[in-house]
């Protein structure tokens, strides 16, 4: 056989730089589809569980237990204003404008959590509501499709999760979030928001929140599961949604809200 | 082929090459693995520490069963253990780790029952200027068994 070294040389080269890059996409392409099969947790299946949270207003008491119980569950930095779940008051004030528009204070002073004081008197309104805030984990979540390096995301069982190792804190989800759920962690450096207790809901227990309610005003339960108590609200009860129109496919269900409730 | 074109071709090979060992190096391993994030964050945050052990830990045969069914049989058995208690997995875990006690004041109570006009009609409130005296609610309620029924 007459072969140059140089041309040997070349050919070597290609088949090895070919070899390697051809071996890399297979290999990964094969070992994501065998990961694909299993779940990422042992012991649970996310394929089989829909998760969904149903916050009952006409239940609320305005407490403050799940605030505080959520920080504590969490380790959110206690002494900032930063909330994964806060409680929101209304008040309807009983005096009309000009423009037949009815004066509506709205307030949450340090997320509830240390409950409300009457500070208008009661003769001056019409009618009085708190309202439980917490992420919707929307089905079409606007701050996942905002993250630019993936750090954020949906899993299969419907839960908007964060990681904290990726998430470069830019912010552009706190901005892109319309029920303004997420909140910027300045221990982490990185974006944070409520997880529904992703480390709870796996293990078989209640998120902190809901466990904490002492009047059943927040329920949280599997949509899959037809025997499951949010399920059967779902069913029997008139819900609505928050914001419906943005198309974020919310999944807290909310019974008994207000018009004014945004 | 012109030497001109094979030396472009050669230079973007080199460049498409260079991204994709770069590529295998910077991203994560499991990063895509179930969509377009770190698969192994998932297992990360569920393996986070666990707070609040839930009320059905509390029932034990040698913990505090009896306290356990008075509590169940009356109108606060909608409130769990660490409602009030505080988060209690580290007692669960090692029982000589004693929680502090729950709050006895006026005021703890009445983060739930003080009269507020944004509180549901139906729900019992108080007014603590005139209900009570200035006594602790303690005085004359139980909290397990908030009511003589």
């Amino acid at each position: 056989m007459n072969i140059s070294r140089r041309k040997f040389t070349k050919f070597g080269c290609k088949i090895i730089i070919g070899a390697t890059v051809g071996t890399t996409i297979i290999e990964s392409l094969v070992t994501n589809s065998i990961a694909q099969q299993n779940p990422p947790v042992e012991g649970y299946d996310w394929e089989k569980h829909f998760w969904g949270y149903v916050v009952d207003t006409r239940k609320c008491i305005g407490c403050g237990r799940c605030a505080s119980a959520c920080k504590m569950e969490n380790e959110v930095p206690f002494d900032e204003e930063v909330y994964r779940t806060w409680i929101e008051r209304y008040r309807v004030k009983k005096t009309i404008n000009e423009t037949r528009e009815e004066e509506v204070v709205i307030d949450s002073p340090d997320g509830g959590i240390e409950g409300f004081e009457d500070d208008i008197p009661a003769e001056e309104i019409k009618k009085a509501f708190y309202v439980p805030k917490i992420c919707n984990h929307c089905d079409n979540a606007p701050c996942v499709q905002v993250c630019p390096v993936g750090a954020t995301y949906t899993t299969k069982d419907g839960v908007v999760l964060v990681d904290y190792e990726y998430c470069i804190g830019c912010r552009y989800c706190i901005q892109g979030c319309p029920y303004g759920a997420r909140y910027f962690n300045a221990e982490k450096g990185t974006a944070d928001k409520c997880t529904w207790c992703y480390h709870r809901i796996t293990k078989g227990l209640l998120p902190a929140c809901v466990q904490a309610c002492p009047t059943g005003a927040r329920k949280f339960g599997d949509l899959n599961d037809n025997t499951s108590e949010v399920k059967k609200i779902m069913d029997e009860e008139r819900i609505t949604l928050l914001k419906p129109d943005l198309g974020t496919k919310p999944k807290v269900f909310y019974i008994g809200l207000d018009r004014e409730v945004k | 082929m012109q030497p001109h074109l094979k030396r472009a071709f050669t230079i973007l090979a080199l460049i498409i090459i260079a991204f994709i060992i770069v590529r295998s190096l910077v991203v994560p391993e499991s990063f895509g693995q179930y969509g377009w994030y770190r698969g192994d964050s998932v297992k990360e945050l569920r393996n986070l520490t666990v707070n609040y052990a839930g009320s059905a830990t509390c029932e034990g045969e040698n913990c505090h069963s009896q306290i356990y069914s008075v509590w169940t049989a009356d109108r606060h058995k909608t409130v769990n253990c660490e409602t009030c208690h505080g988060p209690a997995e580290k007692h669960v875990l090692n029982a000589r780790e004693l929680l502090p006690n729950a709050s006895d004041t006026r005021d703890f109570c009445g983060g739930c029952h003080y009269k507020r006009i944004s509180r549901p009609v139906d729900f019992p409130q108080i007014d603590p200027d005139t209900h009570g005296d200035d006594l602790r609610c303690v005085y004359c309620h139980n909290p397990h068994k908030p009511w003589f029924s």
